[in-house]
């Protein structure tokens, strides 16, 4: 089974801002999981993990699963709630309106609105994948699964 | 064993819960009500009235809550009155608790202007369910309707009606809506995508007069004399906390309950929070009641923790608005609107073709205010520089720009940064 406690850890050195990781991210969570029908389907699937460059450096910015998430005590619709046992951040769409109540509390600007579906953008650490899409996708290893006490460069 | 007594069953009341189960297992939990419904969604109930939420979605915590928690839930009792000196409250039908730590979190009512006709069946606030469930059994019988007031919760109700088939006015007295949180350009964008879907917007106009039968409305006259026909008047002039119930006692009080950084009022074992509460206020530097679900939440969270032993500080809310009509995504937060105020500077940009509006406001190098039209992804970082009172003068050209990012204000915020290694 899948460690629940491992996160997504960014070696910043590494990372040439080149999004594989926000493509494949689009594609692992698009209907059709195919990268050319992807593109077509009518609402488009929207990467969950964002590069931002600040002073010639690139950060991959995705949600963090924080142990007091500030978009859980925001959702006015009871739709994000924190799984401590799966230590992450867990979101019932069937119950979102977008109200983007989530996407103005977090603190990483890690979510964003889906104008089209009324969903929010955040990541879910591709929980029916052995690990994460943006992982497998980096050219350089930048981007580290691992968990805490693992965590070396 | 302790007992805790919370007035009140939602935002605020239930997350002071939480926080005191989460700490304390065993201790007496009584939570008061005086709706009859267990807790819900609030601001969902335009989405309710909408059909866009079914009914078995709008409970805000499941059925099972209560009993999981070992929580005492009683609902349909209405606390008239708060005994400081003997440890206890009394309610309308007699009962009276003792508590041991008390909770007020009593939340707020519509405020109803003294308009002539305003008692008349057919005219409605719009905070409870009951009310929602109200105004649905009339709406097969309403062709046309009239909102009174353009904030947020008269919009949204105009929305709901409008998405139910009623033809739906909005009467606002000030020139133009939700100038409780938004400035003139940013309200103009919004008011465009209501009317551009059908809801009409009636600017700088007051209501004199509703016409009709005692149980049965007309229309509704207006100061300049004309009449606008509806069967159905909602109104949606703000609210007022609810803090009737420690009138008269030494609890001190100004628009809200006062309390101070740890959510305690001036007597040591009573708390407040959410709407009824008025505290510190981080970006107008003094007490303000910010009636919001997510201050509801974060107040009732510091409120309960300390209730259970803690020595948590608050401190102090921000004004914060998110929001959505028709695909046009908006926040405010914070100081929105410098009218005449002194000593601020505001930055914007407008980009007419993509209809993106951004400002922010500084007061001496510091975040103090932004409103965000259709582009909001910058809003979350926005509310940590207000909140973390952070000198953002090395941000200033950045910050309205579309890349603004995490990774710019990373060096700048309090926690220490762990991913990025
Ligand atoms: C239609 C609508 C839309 C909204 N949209 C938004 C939004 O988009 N964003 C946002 O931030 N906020 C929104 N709000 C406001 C939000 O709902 C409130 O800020 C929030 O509910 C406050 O929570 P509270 O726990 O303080 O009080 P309330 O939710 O008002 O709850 C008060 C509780 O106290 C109980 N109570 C009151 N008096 C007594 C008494 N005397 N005895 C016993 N029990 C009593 C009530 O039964 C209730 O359980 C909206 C509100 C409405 C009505």
């Amino acid at each position: 089974m899948r460690s629940f406690m491992k996160k997504l850890y960014y070696d910043v050195k590494k990372c040439l801002g080149c999004k594989s990781c926000e493509l494949a991210c689009s594609l692992a969570h698009s209907l059709t999981q195919d990268i050319f029908k992807a593109i077509k389907e009518e609402k488009k699937s929207l990467p969950r993990k964002k590069v931002h460059s600040s002073k010639g450096n690139n950060y991959p910015v995705s949600c963090r699963h924080c142990k007091e998430p500030k978009c859980v005590d925001a959702c006015m619709a009871a739709a994000l709630y924190r799984d401590d046992q799966k230590d992450m951040v867990v979101y019932d769409q069937e119950r979102c309106v977008g109200c983007w109540m989530c996407v103005m509390s977090c603190p990483y600007g890690a979510i964003r609105p889906n104008i089209l579906t009324k969903l929010a953008i955040r990541c879910d650490k591709c929980q029916d994948k052995d690990e994460p899409a943006c992982v497998k996708a980096c050219p350089t290893g930048a981007i580290i699964w691992c968990e805490e006490a693992e965590v070396k460069v | 064993m302790k007992q805790f007594v919370i007035i009140g069953n939602s935002a605020a009341g239930l997350s002071a819960v939480e926080a005191i189960r989460s700490r304390d297992k065993d201790s007496k939990i009584i939570v008061l009500s005086d709706e009859e419904h267990p807790s819900y969604c609030r601001c969902l109930i335009s989405y309710y009235l909408a059909g866009d939420v079914k009914k078995e979605k709008i409970l805000y915590r499941p059925e099972s809550f209560y009993k999981d928690n070992n929580i005492e839930l009683i609902l349909n009792k209405k606390v008239t009155r708060v005994d400081p000196k003997k440890n206890r409250i009394v309610c309308q039908d007699k009962s009276a608790f003792d508590y041991d730590s008390l909770l007020i979190a009593t939340g707020a009512s519509p405020k109803f202007p003294d308009t002539k006709g305003i008692k008349k069946t057919g005219v409605f606030g719009f905070r409870t369910l009951k009310n929602t469930m109200d105004i649905d059994g009339l709406l097969a019988v309403t062709k046309s309707a009239c909102v009174l007031g353009g904030g947020l919760v008269g919009l949204k109700v105009a929305y709901a009606l409008k998405k139910r088939g009623v033809d739906v006015k909005v009467i606002v007295r000030s020139n133009q809506v939700l100038s409780q949180i938004l400035d003139p350009e940013a309200a103009g964008l919004v008011k465009k995508k209501l009317e551009d879907n059908g809801i009409e917007v009636v600017l700088g106009e007051g209501v004199s007069e509703i016409i009709g039968e005692e149980k049965e409305i007309k229309a509704v006259k207006l100061d300049s004399g004309k009449a606008i026909g509806a069967s159905l008047v909602i109104v949606g002039k703000g609210v007022s906390p609810n803090i009737d119930l420690v009138k008269n006692t030494d609890i001190k009080t100004g628009m809200g309950i006062i309390s101070g950084n740890t959510l305690a009022t001036n007597i040591e074992n009573i708390y407040t929070a959410g709407d009824c509460a008025e505290s510190f206020d981080l970006t107008l530097g003094k007490l303000a009641v910010n009636a919001l679900w997510p201050v509801a939440v974060e107040q009732g969270k510091v409120a309960g923790s300390n209730m259970a032993g803690e020595k948590i500080q608050y401190d102090g809310s921000v004004a914060m608005n998110s929001l959505e009509f028709f695909g046009l995504p908006t926040v405010s937060l914070g100081i929105y609107n410098l009218k005449d105020l002194q000593g601020y500077l505001e930055l914007k940009t407008y980009d007419r073709g993509a209809n993106v509006y951004k400002k922010v406001v500084l007061q001496n190098n510091l975040l103090v205010g932004a409103v965000l039209v259709g582009n909001i992804n910058s809003s979350g970082l926005f509310l940590k520089l207000i909140r973390e009172r952070i000198d953002v003068s090395t941000l200033r050209d950045k910050l309205l720009e579309d890349n603004f990012g995490y990774p710019d204000i990373m060096d700048l915020v309090k926690d220490k940064e762990k991913l990025y290694v």
